[in-house]
């Protein structure tokens, strides 16, 4: 298992944003989290990059226990966050956000060139600065700079929310290739028709909790929408 | 026991010690303690602009130094007794002040702090060439000279705590009105209180002149009982310095933390200067020094860090909301839930 | 004629005051910390290339600069390794606005302590006299120096800022801090080493001044409101803001002097109103 979460709760202040979270990813595996906003997926992925410092349970990746370590660490390790919002570095342009991604120097498949001929629309627009890029375009950069650290595990947060739906094609077009290199990959989505064709499993989330845990091809709906809005 | 107890308690013991000082402590001491309470009456005021209100003033001096000049040379001019032209001070402060603010507040947040410091160098230049005020030797009282000198120390004494007193009990009603309210939530976020109709503008102004005209009155009670004023001792920095250092130490955005900064301002300079007889840069390095250490290890200040470690309130001016009976009240118990906020 | 002289020696002038500013606004535009330390910093270099040229008495003037940097980095670095960076674990500016307030205390009156409150100066040599004749005007040589200097490192800056893997850090931190992290970039690191640069800038106008004139503990703390003003009036983290400001101030001084030499920075501060006034973010800084 590359990944291996046990009961994990997370707080933010007094407030429990997530609690007894278990959950694993394999290599190579492609797992989505569904749920309503505020279910706590954003959190659960926080808790992952180590940016959230208050919370409890096990984290465990590639065999080391990650739970206290630094995001900085953790991103060393080969974790990998394209965040709510894209987050790109407005005063860098297009190229210069990827060469971010590169900073930790992680030997892989993933480099600057391979990367434009992902996404080609990138490489005509090298030297742009992302204020000038379209949301769908920014999606693209976000994912981009995640993957320039080659890493094991991409964690990709409501990477199409608001988006045109050209743009949420390309992207996901993508995954094809990123699964092709053997990177799994943790998919938060409110999209649930494209987070189940697209992955292996899914958890859905429920204020905190895991409600649901399904392969994705024997995803009941009604269970779903269960396990979605809580009855 | 009301919130309402410890703050009455505090306030009377202060009335009462201010009484008996003089016989207390000696002309000295006096002096000492003269110039603790205006300090003191003028970090408070420092507070409220930025502490309750978010304006980071680096130029309060100037109306320290405009409350002097004001005084003395109304004195002279009128030939007044000193006492009866001191409104004058706050009353010119407070028209410069508003005068300023059309400018000023058009700056923000650093911006803002770099150009009332600024403002109080252009008004101390104009002060020094204009002439009247004496240029480099400055003004001395003259019609102070027709006044005992032991009751002239007394007087300003109880002035100048009387002044202190009600600095501290205005703005702790202040901030207990609706007004008050309206000013901290501006503080902590003030487009959203712009979008439930408080007039951010309008709350600064208030507060801006109102410190302003405070600092006017503080500068004329201690250059009244200096009887002398240069542009050099009256637009110093350092009056802005101490009055930052004082509330940062001790706690801003809270009451305590200024006295509690005081005491540990003067504390520290009468141990270094006085008891250790070292040489003033000592004081000041441990003075600095001071900051350093609080600034690492207790960065909201002294009082905070003591409140929230031991539970104990003081002046606070948190609010507790409403209780909410709920059914238990039908079987006879009531059960409550409230909390409170914290200003 | 002789007011050409003037407009001409303000804009020399100016190279300074733009020396001065230019640390400060690069530590603000990154960590948004306005740095009360920095008046400090200019003084305490003087005193470190006082000592240095001390060593080396034969050395030209200039040479001094590769030596008083490479000093004034190191110290700048542990500073904020050791201090600064504790204080910025919470949001709050005003706490490592009071801690670099209060190491500045410490500082000037730890060199009153050590070095004496009496005026020094560095004489290398004959080149802090020389003047060139230029149309009737007569021209410092070191403040045409100075401001050749304040250009070059300036243009530098822009250079490394703009071309170089550490300046995308520098400005991807200063973008978003959190971010940086996924990354594997330790913001604090990265304060650190810009907290160098800027001392060493600082460095380099310390050194400088202590060429042009006399120094003591207080030529610091003396010159940090014209520093402030300097990024202030740029608009805050612009560096070629900063650079025209002080042109802006050091002319306006200068012409305000001629016409009263009582003055003082009177004029310099009118001029600073008003730009501000005109623009409330400064000349560079982002449009309201």
């Amino acid at each position: 298992m590359l990944l291996e979460v046990a009961h994990l709760d997370a707080f933010y202040g007094d407030f429990q944003a997530l609690e007894d979270i278990t959950m694993a990813v394999d290599s190579g595996e492609s797992v989505a989290f569904l749920g309503a906003n505020g279910a706590g997926k954003t959190t659960f992925l926080r808790c992952l990059t180590g940016l959230i410092e208050r919370k409890r349970g096990t984290i465990t990746f590639a065999g080391g226990d990650i739970s206290h370590m630094s995001v900085e660490t953790i991103a060393r390790r080969g974790i990998a966050l394209a965040p709510e919002g894209r987050m790109l570095f407005p005063s860098l342009n297009v190229e210069e956000n990827l060469q971010m991604g590169g900073l930790s120097r992680r030997r892989g498949y993933w480099n600057l060139q391979r990367i434009y001929e992902l996404f080609p629309l990138l490489a005509e627009r090298r030297l742009q600065m992302p204020n000038r890029l379209s949301g769908g375009q920014q999606g693209l950069v976000a994912i981009g700079r995640a993957l320039m650290a080659n890493p094991t595990l991409l964690l990709c947060d409501e990477i199409s929310l608001g988006l045109d739906p050209l743009a949420v094609e390309q992207i996901y077009a993508s995954f094809t290739a990123i699964r092709l290199e053997g990177t799994a990959t943790v998919l938060v989505e409110q999209d649930v028709r494209r987070a189940s064709s697209t992955t292996d499993r899914i958890y859905c989330l429920l204020e905190g909790r895991v409600t649901l845990h399904s392969e994705s091809r024997r995803l009941d709906t009604d269970e779903l929408t269960r396990a979605y809005f809580g009855t | 026991m009301t919130r309402w107890t410890l703050p009455a308690i505090t306030f009377a013991l202060f009335v009462v010690a201010a009484v008996a000082a003089p016989w207390l402590v000696g002309d000295g001491g006096i002096g000492l303690l003269f110039e603790i309470v205006l300090m003191l009456a003028m970090a408070q005021l420092w507070n409220l602009l930025a502490g309750y209100t978010g304006l980071v003033s680096m130029g309060l001096q100037c109306f320290v130094g405009l409350g002097g000049y004001v005084t003395i040379f109304a004195s002279n001019t009128l030939r007044l007794p000193p006492y009866w032209v001191l409104p004058l001070a706050p009353l010119v402060c407070g028209l410069v002040a508003a005068a300023s603010a059309i400018f000023l507040f058009r700056l923000r947040d650093a911006y803002f702090s770099i150009s009332t410091w600024v403002f109080s160098e252009v008004v101390a230049m104009l002060v020094f060439i204009a002439p009247g005020f004496g240029h480099v030797s400055g003004m001395t009282l003259e019609t102070a000279r027709a006044i005992d000198y032991e009751v002239f120390l007394l007087a300003n004494f109880w002035i100048a705590t009387g002044f202190a007193a009600a600095v501290m009990v205005g703005i702790y009603l202040l901030l207990n009105s609706a007004l008050g309210l309206s000013m901290l939530s501006v503080r902590d976020d003030e487009v959203a209180a712009a979008s439930i109709g408080i007039n951010v503008w309008r709350n600064r102004f208030i507060a801006y002149v109102a410190a302003s005209a405070g600092c006017g009155l503080a500068g004329g009670i201690s250059f009244m009982a200096a009887l002398f004023v240069t542009v050099t001792t009256a637009f110093d920095l350092n009056w802005v310095v101490a009055m930052i250092f004082i509330v940062i130490i001790g706690g801003i955005g809270t009451l305590e933390g200024p006295i509690v900064g005081t005491i540990v301002y003067y504390g520290v300079r009468e141990l270094f200067a006085n008891l250790f007889a070292l040489s003033g840069s000592w004081y000041l390095i441990a003075l600095g020094s001071v900051a350093v250490l609080t600034m690492l290890f207790a960065p909201r200040g002294i009082w905070p860090f003591v409140r929230d470690r031991l539970g104990v309130e003081w002046l606070s001016i948190a609010r507790k909301l409403p209780t909410i009976a709920t059914e238990d009240d039908a079987k006879g118990s009531v059960s409550t839930s409230h909390g409170s906020l914290r200003a | 004629m002789v007011w050409i002289g003037t407009v001409i020696n303000g804009v020399l002038l100016g190279g300074l005051y733009g020396l001065f500013g230019v640390g400060l606004a690069l530590v603000f535009g990154v960590t948004r910390i306005v740095n009360i330390m920095h008046g400090e910093f200019i003084a305490l270099s003087a005193f470190i290339a006082l000592g240095i040229s001390t060593v080396l008495p034969n050395a030209h003037p200039l040479l001094l600069v590769v030596p008083v940097m490479i000093a004034s980095f190191a110290l700048g670095y542990v500073l904020q390794a050791l201090f600064v960076n504790r204080s910025m674990r919470l949001p709050d500016p005003l706490a490592p606005l009071l801690l670099t307030f209060g190491l500045s205390i410490v500082t000037r009156n730890l060199m009153i302590e050590a070095f004496g409150v009496n005026p020094r100066s560095i004489h290398q040599g004959d080149f802090a006299q020389l003047s060139i004749d230029v149309c009737g005007v007569q021209i410092g040589v070191l403040p045409l120096v100075t401001l050749a200097l304040a250009v070059v490192l300036f243009v530098t800056l822009q250079l490394v800022l703009r071309r170089t893997k550490i300046g995308r850090i520098v400005r991807a931190t200063a973008d978003n801090s959190e971010v940086v992290r996924l990354m594997g970039v330790r913001p604090s690191s990265v304060y650190s080493i810009v907290m160098g640069f800027s001392f060493a800038l600082a460095g380099v106008a310390g050194l400088m001044l202590a060429l042009r004139t006399t120094f003591t503990p207080f030529s610091g703390v003396e010159r940090l409101l014209i520093s402030f003003e300097v990024v202030v009036m740029g608009g805050l983290g612009s560096f070629w803001g900063a650079m025209l400001g002080g042109i802006a101030l050091g002319v306006a001084q200068l012409v305000g002097l001629r016409i009263n030499p009582n003055s003082g920075f009177l004029y310099a501060n009118l001029v600073f109103f008003v730009v501000v006034l005109l623009r409330p973010n400064g000349l560079f800084g982002a449009r309201q």
